[in-house]
């Protein structure tokens, strides 16, 4: 998809046509794929496991794929994975010869050796890459398996947001190398020797205490229940259950438009009245909507931009996506000062659910528990910040990814798609502006912004509502607004995936951005295709375009499209708040960030303990 | 001779065991020729009788009593134990197979039949992705396929006594490095995303990475197998890439607690000199616990690394870096101590030095040899001398003008960096002239490209007859036509000069860069070190001792002029004799020297084609200055590689892992 996947091609190589055979049957190859790319075109199935095309992964380790080849003129023949090996001029492809499955079966069967054997205690059952090509390879036995080696490896539980459970890791790396050369962080990387070999973090490092910022995008291309997130399904049944406990649901612009297919309806499908009729029929007390949160903040934060701007303090980066805050505070500690202060809508949500909503409705605050529903795995971690937890008490108490709000659906025998849409009710903090359905993608926090600073500055709306100037689909973006007014002309960048997220920051230290507001979503895409939504197989981001398209139809269809017309949002301002960045609003949806940097002081001495080599000279 | 019992080589089957042969019960195959003449196979060390050997293409039975089993499973339990894990058939196959011979060498039960080894080892050689998976079942496999009955006939006779011998893991890359750098291993890292953990699979062998990473002629990337899908592994960017990540606050750090067990203070060892040679001595010799004095006739650390190696190729802080790390291990540096004029080797002893390491290189450039040559010309310079002076140059301690046209007369890396230096300091066209051609060049490839893309003007096939001067100035120098003779007996064009054809070339410097020699008045008579009929130190080339007990020589000084790498390996060698000396009095065997022996005299690290068609992804390159800017300066030309580079670059290594083992009849005497 982007273009940091961009297949390497040899300098200058010309693509050259040649004829070859798969399976006896002649086609036409091309010098610039792979027998496994080549084979596709022509709807040869060939079992893959660690491969994945959209991210151009093939480490060639699972060593699934294979064919037999014998090359033009060559008398003998060879087994070759097909996902390595490129096509040549008068190759003979062989997919299914008894040799080639029979050694693609013992392969799977030697994946399975040190494998967790419990299937049906793993959140991936039914849905894992390494079943499917078990029963492709028609697996009938397992004869290697070994509780003793299952029970060695090991599992990182460390981490709020995510769990690496190696007893279930193929080592395909697909991870390694979504961390690495998808986002840039690096965090993850390979650790041990032989049978030991395992995905671990960096300087052997917990998952807690590393470089990872929970994006979750590794556990997007995970094959199997190796890489996931926290399952908190039974603490959320737990509080809905409890009879004393009001519970607060709310949920994300994302999860809307990025849940309909689980349930079979068509992707980019916007669920959000099943959704709520959903929740309340597991026993959710009160439906809020994260919208209504993401309107907030765009009072709060524009005007803390418009604010900075008038001070020449520039440029200020949006601090909503909590990922790219423990991206800041890990990797880039020198420019927290230019984050803004406003918390995340989720947390925005969370702190009124336990204050403004209370007192408006008469119930105790200590009775109320707020869960969301987010397609973000750092929010998990985020929610566990110790500036977001007061007296013991946490702002938001449980997030659900999508992911885990499918599976609870299930657990509770919901079907999505049959049930009767509803709407929001609560008359407070449910109603939501076009400006806060589209924070869900990337340049809508941005579009949203500017829709409301516009009003600011010059005192009415913006003419044409949709900025189409911020609407690409580029790592960066970048604009130029004219806000009107004393403010004129500002500078804007839009990222997503941390890796352009890197190059905007780089530029920023180096005095060579001149940006006045920059918005950073740490997912490619945005959150429709966070950490924490649904998985597909063999695919990365297969449904980004049409969930976006969504959250832009849905803005298009709303009466209201600015956030601060939100009528809710001004009783909120009129009632409780007084006015956007008051003192009040600064001690409730306001936060502050610290210096977390990753800094390993090593020695020879200890490289050396941990190198295992023959020849090893100390 | 040796006589091979039985075994199986390159698929060809053996068996001449009593009362069987080959035609006996099965189909002779039609390869099946005179046995491969096997030399210096006899004993391993010192008449213990080699009993059999495994490999990566087979294994040949010298004696009949040898348990298959157990060498298959020594066989196995190393590649076990070097598996990196990432493909399937390597990582469970070797664990399965290894567990399995063991269970049936003892006499226990396995938890796999013969057949299924059979099938195991068939799916590793065939499917795995690199060369260890691919070769180690190879000899599993030719014994359970051609000589099953033997393996049966050893289940039903029970466990054997356990047998003596030695296993060995190597590449065509690790072979060809003089200092037998892991090279797949330190790339894997990489790969893996520990490039500190590679940095230390390097200082295994010498302290001096990142100057290697920059300046090493490259032997393994000679010998790596990717070339013959596309190019050689860029492992000397590599290793740059790799040294250059310790910079700054975080940077690896060395220091006393390297050392597991210092030794008492009166374990002291001079070294003489603090080139390469006398840094890695010194640096070894510091880590296995011994005081270190490195005494240096001149004013700082590095010797022709310093001196030798412009700054445009090794910056000045680069070598320090790694200079000091000498002194971060305890190491004491005495400069300005010149042997010959401020001590004799007696007086070391004296002081009460256990060993004395010589590492005095060669300094003193050889002359032309052509009339009218007169060291006193102006004009006239060795090309170590003009490397100094340029060196001094950019050191600021000495201001030396250069202009007008330069002559260097040579083909080797030091003509290289003089004429690349002359072309920085100031001259107005530099010219090489050298004998043979362009392809016979000893320099390194890129260097000559590197000097061609900044305007070196070169004159190949031409030879000075006569230096033209006047009034005590070098003027020109006359040149007269080479022209290639017929190819000898093994392939090789010798030159032969074109009378008639001279011609007078004019400049104003004449940089004679032909090599180099040891100093004449560094040793005296009464320090009792033989020299060689080339007038280097005399040593012996598997202990590097000298003919006065308790000195060892290496480098330079005692191999004549070669490379930086060959001098650090060098320093490894002579620790190892020095310590050996020291604590036993004798320098031991050592069995891995042994083996790369045995390997090399009988080639059974076989180049081997690459079969199956590999997707070529071209190596990486470094950053480089525009020419027209670098000609300029002595800033560093080459930049380190980004991250992202390496990563992709790590993936370009096939990792050609091959084991070897040999089964002897005593036990190999231990020894480094």
């Amino acid at each position: 998809m982007a273009a940091q996947f961009l297949p390497q091609t040899s300098p200058g190589a010309e693509v050259t046509y040649f004829e070859a055979t798969i399976n006896g049957a002649p086609i036409t190859g091309r010098s610039d794929e792979t027998i496994l790319t080549c084979a596709r075109r022509y709807g040869v199935y060939i079992p893959t496991l660690c491969e994945l095309a959209d991210i151009d992964h093939t480490p060639g380790t699972c060593r699934v794929c294979l064919v037999e080849i014998r090359t033009d003129g060559s008398a003998k023949t060879h087994l070759v994975t097909a996902c390595t090996t490129p096509m040549q001029a008068g190759l003979e492809i062989r997919t299914r010869t008894p040799e080639v499955r029979e050694k693609q079966r013992l392969q799977v069967e030697l994946l399975l050796a040190d494998h967790d054997q419990d299937c049906a205690t793993c959140i991936r059952h039914g849905r894992c890459d390494l079943q499917d090509v078990a029963q492709f390879v028609g697996l009938r036995q397992n004869r290697f398996v070994d509780p003793a080696r299952v029970a060695m490896r090991p599992i990182d539980d460390s981490s709020p947001a995510l769990i690496r459970n190696m007893k279930r890791c193929i080592r395909c790396q697909r991870c390694i190398a979504m961390c690495r050369d998808g986002q840039g962080i690096d965090a993850l990387i390979q650790v041990g020797y032989g049978l030991d070999t395992a995905v671990g973090l960096r300087h052997g490092l917990t998952q807690k205490n590393s470089a990872c910022v929970t994006c979750g995008q590794c556990v997007l291309v995970c094959p199997t229940g190796a890489l996931g997130e926290r399952d908190e399904t039974d603490r959320a049944l737990d509080m809905m259950y409890d009879p004393e406990l009001v519970t607060v649901v709310q949920f994300a612009p994302a999860v809307r438009v990025g849940f309909g297919e689980e349930f079979g309806l068509p992707p980019g499908t916007n669920v959000e009245g099943q959704i709520i009729t959903a929740l309340r029929k597991l026993g959710a007390d009160i439906v809020l909507d994260t919208n209504f949160g993401a309107d907030l903040v765009i009072m709060e934060e524009g005007t803390e931009l418009l604010h900075r701007l008038a001070h020449r303090k520039r440029p200020t980066f949006s601090s909503c996506c909590p990922a790219w805050v423990n991206f800041a505070e890990r990797h880039c500690p020198d420019i927290l000062p230019l984050l803004s202060t406003t918390k995340s809508p989720q947390q925005c949500v969370g702190t009124l659910a336990k204050t403004y909503l209370p007192e408006k409705m008469g119930i105790d605050p200590a009775r109320i528990r707020v869960i969301s529903i987010m397609p973000c795995t750092a929010k998990k971690d985020e929610i566990a910040r110790r500036q977001l937890i007061h007296d013991g008490v946490p702002e938001v108490d449980v997030v659900l990814t999508t992911r885990e709000f499918a599976r609870l659906l299930r657990r509770e025998g919901i079907d999505l798609k049959t049930l009767e849409p509803s709407t929001f009710d609560n008359p407070y903090m449910s109603e939501y502006t076009g400006a806060g359905a589209i924070f869900g993608t990337t340049g809508g926090v941005m579009e949203a912004a500017v829709r409301t600073m516009y009003y600011i500055v010059n005192g009415r709306e913006l003419e044409t509502v949709e900025l189409q100037q911020l609407r690409g689909f580029e790592g960066v973006r970048t604009a130029t607004v004219d806000l009107g007014g004393a403010v004129g002309e500002v500078k804007v960048a839009m990222c997503h995936g941390l890796k352009p997220t890197r190059q905007i920051v780089e530029a920023v230290r180096a005095g060579t951005a001149d940006f006045d507001f920059i918005e950073i979503m740490a997912c490619p895409g945005g959150c429709v295709d966070g950490g924490g939504s649904l998985r597909s197989k063999k695919q990365y981001l297969p449904h980004a375009l049409k969930r976006r398209e969504t959250l832009f139809g849905i803005d298009q269809k709303r009466a209201l499209r600015q956030s601060h017309n939100n009528r809710q949002v001004q009783a909120l301002y009129r009632d409780f708040l007084g006015a956007p960045n008051s003192e009040k609003a600064h001690a409730l949806l306001h936060t502050w960030y610290t210096d977390r940097k990753i800094e390993m002081d090593q020695t020879v001495r200890e490289i050396w303990a941990d190198i295992r080599m023959t020849g090893k000279v100390y | 001779m040796t006589e091979i019992v039985y075994g199986v080589w390159d698929g060809i089957i053996y068996d001449n065991r009593a009362g069987r042969s080959a035609a006996d019960d099965r189909p002779v195959p039609p390869t099946l020729a005179k046995p491969p003449t096997l030399a210096n196979f006899e004993s391993f060390d010192n008449g213990n009788r080699i009993r059999a050997f495994f490999g990566d293409r087979g294994f040949f039975i010298f004696d009949a009593g040898v348990g298959l089993i157990d060498a298959l499973w020594r066989q196995m339990a190393e590649a076990a134990e070097q598996s990196c894990g990432k493909c399937t058939p390597c990582r469970m196959g070797t664990v399965l197979v290894r567990d399995a011979l063991d269970a049936l060498r003892r006499g226990n039960a396995a938890r796999l039949g013969l057949d299924e080894l059979e099938t195991l080892a068939e799916q590793m050689t065939a499917t795995s992705m690199c060369g260890l998976g691919q070769t180690c079942a190879r000899p599993l496999l030719a014994a359970l396929r051609h000589f099953r009955d033997v393996v049966e006939g050893e289940l039903k006779r029970g466990p054997r006594p356990e047998p003596h011998g030695l296993t060995y893991m190597t590449a065509p890359c690790i072979e060809a490095c003089p200092s037998r750098i892991n090279v797949p291993r330190y790339i894997d890292f990489i790969r893996d995303g520990k490039p500190e953990h590679s940095l230390g699979v390097i200082l295994q062998k010498y302290p001096m990475a990142a100057t290697c990473g920059r300046v090493c002629v490259r032997f393994c990337e000679m010998a790596c197998r990717r070339k013959f899908v596309d190019e050689a592994v860029g492992i000397k960017t590599l290793k740059r890439y790799v040294a250059d990540q310790q910079k700054g606050a975080h940077a690896l750090t060395f220091g006393r607690e390297l050392i597991a067990h210092p030794l008492s203070q009166d374990m002291r060892v001079a070294v003489v000199g603090a080139g390469p040679a006398g840094l890695s001595c010194a640096y070894h010799l510091l880590l296995h616990g011994y005081r270190v004095d490195i005494l240096e006739a001149m004013g700082e650390a590095g010797g022709m690394a310093a001196i030798g190696i412009p700054s445009y190729r090794l910056p000045k802080d680069v070598l320090r870096s790694e200079t000091e790390i000498i002194a971060e291990l305890g190491g004491r540096f005495l400069f300005n101590h010149a042997l010959g004029r401020d001590f004799s080797i007696d007086d070391l002893f004296a002081r009460g030095y256990r060993a004395v390491f010589l590492a005095l290189g060669c300094q003193q450039g050889s002359r032309l040899g052509v009339a009218g040559e007169d060291p006193s010309l102006a004009g006239y310079k060795p090309g170590i001398a003009f490397l100094l002076d340029v060196h001094d140059h950019v050191a600021g301690t000495r201001t030396i003008e250069l202009s007008g046209d330069v002559v260097v007369v040579g083909g080797g890396n030091v003509a290289m960096d003089c004429a690349r230096s002359a072309l920085r300091m100031g001259a107005d066209t530099v010219h090489v002239v050298y004998r043979r051609t362009r392809e016979d060049m000893p320099a390194d490839a890129d260097e000559v490209a590197a000097a061609e893309a900044e305007g070196i003007i070169f004159h190949y096939l031409a030879n000075p007859v006569r230096i033209v001067a006047e009034g005590g100035r070098i003027t020109g120098v006359e040149l007269i036509a080479m022209r290639q003779t017929a190819p000898d007996g093994r392939g090789r064009r010798n030159v032969e000069a074109a009378p008639g054809t001279e011609t007078v070339l004019p400049c104003t410097t004449l940089i004679a860069a032909i090599g180099q020699q040891i100093n004449r008045d560094v040793l005296k008579p009464e320090d009792g070190i033989a020299l060689d009929r080339w007038n280097c130190i005399a040593v012996d080339p598997v202990d590097l001792a000298t003919s006065r007990p308790g000195v060892f020589a290496g480098g330079d000084c005692a191999s004549g002029p070669s490379t930086l790498i060959h001098a650090m390996a060098n320093g490894l060698k002579a620790t190892r004799s020095i310590d050996d000396w020291i604590r036993l009095g004798y320098v031991r065997f050592r069995p891995r020297s042994r083996m790369r022996a045995l390997l090399n005299d009988n080639r059974m690290l076989a180049d081997d084609a690459v079969e199956v068609p590999v997707k070529p992804q071209y190596r990486v390159h470094h950053p480089e200055l525009d020419p027209n800017v670098r000609t300029q300066m002595f800033e560093e030309v080459e930049q380190t590689i980004s991250a992202e580079e390496a990563y992709r670059e790590a993936k370009r290594c096939m990792r050609c892992y091959r084991i070897y083992s040999v089964i002897t009849e005593q036990p190999i005497p231990e020894g480094a």
